[in-house]
């Protein structure tokens, strides 16, 4: 990646990235198990209030960086700092994170509130002041019904909401939320990251979201740091990793069009007429789609999607065609992944 | 900058280390809480007193319980609360750390500031606490068979005493293996072995003890050793003095598993399992060095007896009475005749009497057996004979050899003696059942039906207040 990114203006945010220091920063990250590197330098940084999302296939070293971070392992070589605090003080660590591992187990005899309390007495508070912060943060989590329930009697999304009010009980400047989401319904999974970025905003802490369910990295991360074997392939806001990666693909995009299949050779020549289209193929095995290749100007805030697809879409109606079907490649998060991470999938 | 809508939420954690009481101690509390609020203690302890019971009862039912003394009946209840207790200790252990991995839940803790020590230290006390309940509930067992003997205090100083110190070693033993383990089901299973090759030695004590090695490995066995501590003591009236060795042992073991576990394994336990590398090396460079001594020691010939000087005596001993079948807790009465067949004076003879148990080849302690072991002869003239009766109170079920054994008394300290044996009396006792032997079956049925009832009863508590939990959250929503 290019060292200069962090410099860049981020058009997604309202304030201005590097106006404030950052509270993670990682520098040459290294991890090495007996069979080899697990992590080969990973350097990135997160600032207040934003939300990071830690993308990458399975094996990656998702959770292998979230363990160093949060002091559940020692990295082979390289350091980082939360909140000023150095990674060589783990103990200090601790007191400024907070963190939801992934599958995350919980004893089924407490309630909720017995619960927040034990972990807030282990963070120093005392029994009163553990119990106020308990109770407003199972209000923030949406469980304030729940105050006095045993843990044996929650559902899988219950439960990953007392873990988010858990990480919080210390107040922490940095969340790790290590695939909060595996495992709840759609609606679930969509109230959940609602509520992780409505805390991040609230709280203004950092939050590292991994996850390797793309359209929720999209939808509610300010940042993406994509992994791919150990090592950072693509990383800054997701509006510029998306356009960067577009670039990366030669500026060229591609559009799937779908057309009633007696309409195919029409359409073809149709489009072959259109400027800026440099190649159309019919797709064999599912009749009545058309692959468009064409060039994609390069729009710097306008969705580039609308200018290149306009005169092609404005020609196929022109001629009377029907348009069934529209997919455009090459735009989303979910291309870019796939594209960057080809190589650990094959 | 800061868009808190709860103030209270965004109280920073700060340490107030006048009044914030220790986080072991913080962890200790709310493992105590788990274990005996969540019933998995008390089901042990029911566990325990039913084990308790069937030994009580078994033990008064095998032979008469007037014919095994008092002494002998409060060291077995002593020993069977120690084994079973510690037993309590050790299984808590073993699933103190690989079962909060297993659990998923011991990454949160490792997540707070609390340090490896402190969370090791909290949940060894949490493990330790089964222990005095358990002494506690054996005390009724130990009044029931002492019958009012002096020896119940005693066995309760020493259970006290003793006991806490091997729950805390086999606690602190199953930690380790839990800290070590990979998963929660190979360290109970790794704890539960070597419970049971600890205990056995204490069930058979005949077969382990063979020549000095078999002394060594009984004292190296905690269990084995604190139940020779404890039937010395008891039975056999040694002092603590004499029996020091075994105690030795015994704190030593502990002292061991402890520093291990909070010096060296605490402060390095992980989030996985596993036995740390340098440890592993250690361990198989002791256990090569223990190797070799022992083969070291089996192959090194015994010493060739000095052949010393012997006075030849020319004496006889004849014994009345050559077999007999009794019922445990009968008297046998015999009467032997040492005769001298020479031309000299003896010299001043003893006569010793010794019992053998004939099929396994258990030791008989002849104290138990008869008050009067020994009786001391005059030298006797060319040709004298003298008669003497013995009385010998059959304990213990079994086959047995009795035999009396004629000793001179050698002439100085530089000169040694022949003993001559009178032939053996083959001694059969058979068992003497009895339905409520002294009051035992009381306290054997009373202890696990209250303990029953205390967790039914704790049991409806609990789930009524998660019914009330229910139905309010019902109401709220």
């Amino acid at each position: 990646m290019a060292p200069d990114t962090r410099s860049q203006a981020n058009p997604s945010g309202s304030e201005l990235p590097g106006a404030r220091a950052p509270v993670l920063t990682a520098r040459n990250l290294c991890k090495s198990y007996g069979a080899g590197p697990a992590l080969r330098g990973l350097t990135f940084s997160l600032q207040p209030g934003r939300v990071l999302g830690f993308l990458g296939p399975n094996g990656a070293g998702k959770t292998t960086t979230i363990r160093i971070l949060t002091t559940m392992l020692e990295p082979t070589s390289g350091d980082f700092s939360v909140a000023g605090v150095s990674s060589k003080d783990p103990k200090k660590i601790r007191r400024k994170i907070g963190v939801l591992p992934e599958g995350l187990g919980f004893p089924n005899g407490v309630t909720s509130i017995e619960y927040l309390v034990y972990f807030g007495r282990l963070f120093g508070r005392s029994a009163a002041e553990a119990r106020t912060v308990g109770l407003a943060l199972l209000k923030d989590v949406g469980m304030q019904n729940r105050v006095d329930s045993a843990i044996g009697t929650f559902s899988h999304g219950m439960r990953q909401r007392l873990g988010i009010a858990r990480a919080l009980v210390n107040d922490p400047a940095v969340v790790f939320l290590d695939e909060p989401t595996l495992g709840l319904d759609p609606r679930g999974q969509t109230e959940l990251l609602a509520m992780i970025r409505r805390i991040a905003r609230e709280r203004d802490a950092g939050v590292v979201l991994s996850s390797h369910l793309l359209p929720e990295i999209e939808n509610i991360c300010d940042d993406v740091v994509i992994l791919n074997a150990g090592r950072v392939v693509a990383e800054g806001t997701v509006a510029e990793v998306t356009r960067r990666a577009k670039r990366a693909l030669d500026n060229r995009v591609a559009a799937r069009i779908r057309v009633p299949k007696d309409a195919v050779a029409g359409a073809a020549t149709v489009l072959l007429s259109v400027p800026g289209v440099t190649g159309v193929m019919p797709n064999e095995t599912d009749p009545g789609w058309l692959v468009v290749d064409h060039a994609d100007p390069d729009g710097a805030d306008a969705r580039p999607e609308d200018r290149g697809m306009n005169p092609i879409l404005t020609a196929l109606i022109a001629a009377d065609i029907p348009i069934i079907g529209l997919e455009v490649e090459g735009r989303r998060l979910q291309d870019v992944f796939l594209e960057l991470t080809a190589e650990a999938i094959e | 900058m800061n868009l808190q809508n709860d103030a209270s939420a965004r109280q920073p954690a700060r340490p107030d280390p006048a009044s914030a009481p220790p986080l072991w101690w913080i962890i200790a509390k709310q493992e105590l809480i788990d274990l005996w609020i969540g019933g998995r203690v008390l089901i042990l302890l029911i566990l325990f007193s039913i084990l308790m019971s069937t030994a009580a009862v078994l033990q008064n039912t095998e032979s008469q319980i007037s014919a095994i003394p008092a002494a002998e009946m409060v060291y077995l209840t002593l020993l069977g609360s120690v084994s079973f207790g510690v037993l309590i200790s050790l299984i808590l252990g073993a699933d103190s750390i690989s079962g909060e991995r297993e659990r998923a839940t011991f990454e949160a803790l490792l997540l707070t500031p609390a340090s490896r020590r402190q969370i090791v230290l909290g949940k060894f006390i949490a493990a330790l606490s089964p222990w005095p309940a358990a002494l506690i509930l054996s005390i009724p067992y130990m009044a029931a068979v002492a019958r009012g003997d002096a020896v119940f205090g005693q066995a309760v100083v020493i259970g006290t005493l003793l006991g806490t110190v091997l729950a805390a070693a086999f606690t602190g033993f199953g930690m380790l293996v839990s800290i070590w383990s990979k998963s929660n089901k190979k360290s109970l299973l790794a704890c539960l072995l070597i419970y049971v090759i600890l205990l056995i030695p204490t069930q058979f004590p005949g077969g382990a003890h063979k020549g000095d090695l078999g002394y060594f490995i009984q004292q190296l066995n905690p269990l084995q050793a604190t139940s020779a501590f404890i039937e010395k003591l008891l039975v056999n009236n040694r002092t603590l003095a004499e029996q020091s060795g075994y105690l030795v042992a015994t704190l030593l073991s502990a002292a061991v598993i402890l520093v291990v576990l909070f010096a060296y394994a605490a402060p390095r336990m992980r989030l996985d399992g596993g036995v740390p590398r340098p440890f592993w090396k250690g361990a198989r460079r002791a256990a090569a060095s223990v190797l070799v001594a022992a083969t070291a020691s089996f192959l090194t010939p015994a010493p060739a007896p000095a052949q010393d000087w012997i006075p030849g005596q020319a004496l006889e001993i004849g014994i009345d009475l050559t077999y007999k079948t009794v019922n445990a807790g009968d008297e046998v009465k015999f009467t032997t005749t040492v005769v001298n067949t020479g031309t000299r004076p003896s010299a001043p003879l003893n006569v010793a009497m010794n019992i053998i148990k004939t099929q396994i080849g258990d030791p008989v302690d002849p104290e138990d057996w008869s008050p009067e072991r020994t009786q001391a002869l005059d030298p006797l003239a060319p040709g004298e004979s003298v008669e003497q009766s013995w009385t010998v109170e059959a304990i213990l079920e079994g086959d047995y050899l009795v035999y009396l054994t004629v000793v001179p008394t050698p002439d100085g300290p530089e000169a040694t003696s022949l003993p001559v044996s009178s032939p053996g009396l083959h001694l059969t006792v058979m068992p003497f059942t009895s339905s409520n032997p002294a009051g035992v079956l009381p306290v054997a049925i009373g202890v696990p039906v209250a303990l029953i009832l205390l967790a039914l009863l704790s049991r409806r508590s609990r789930r009524w207040r998660r019914g009330n939990d229910a139905a309010g959250a019902g109401v709220a929503r």
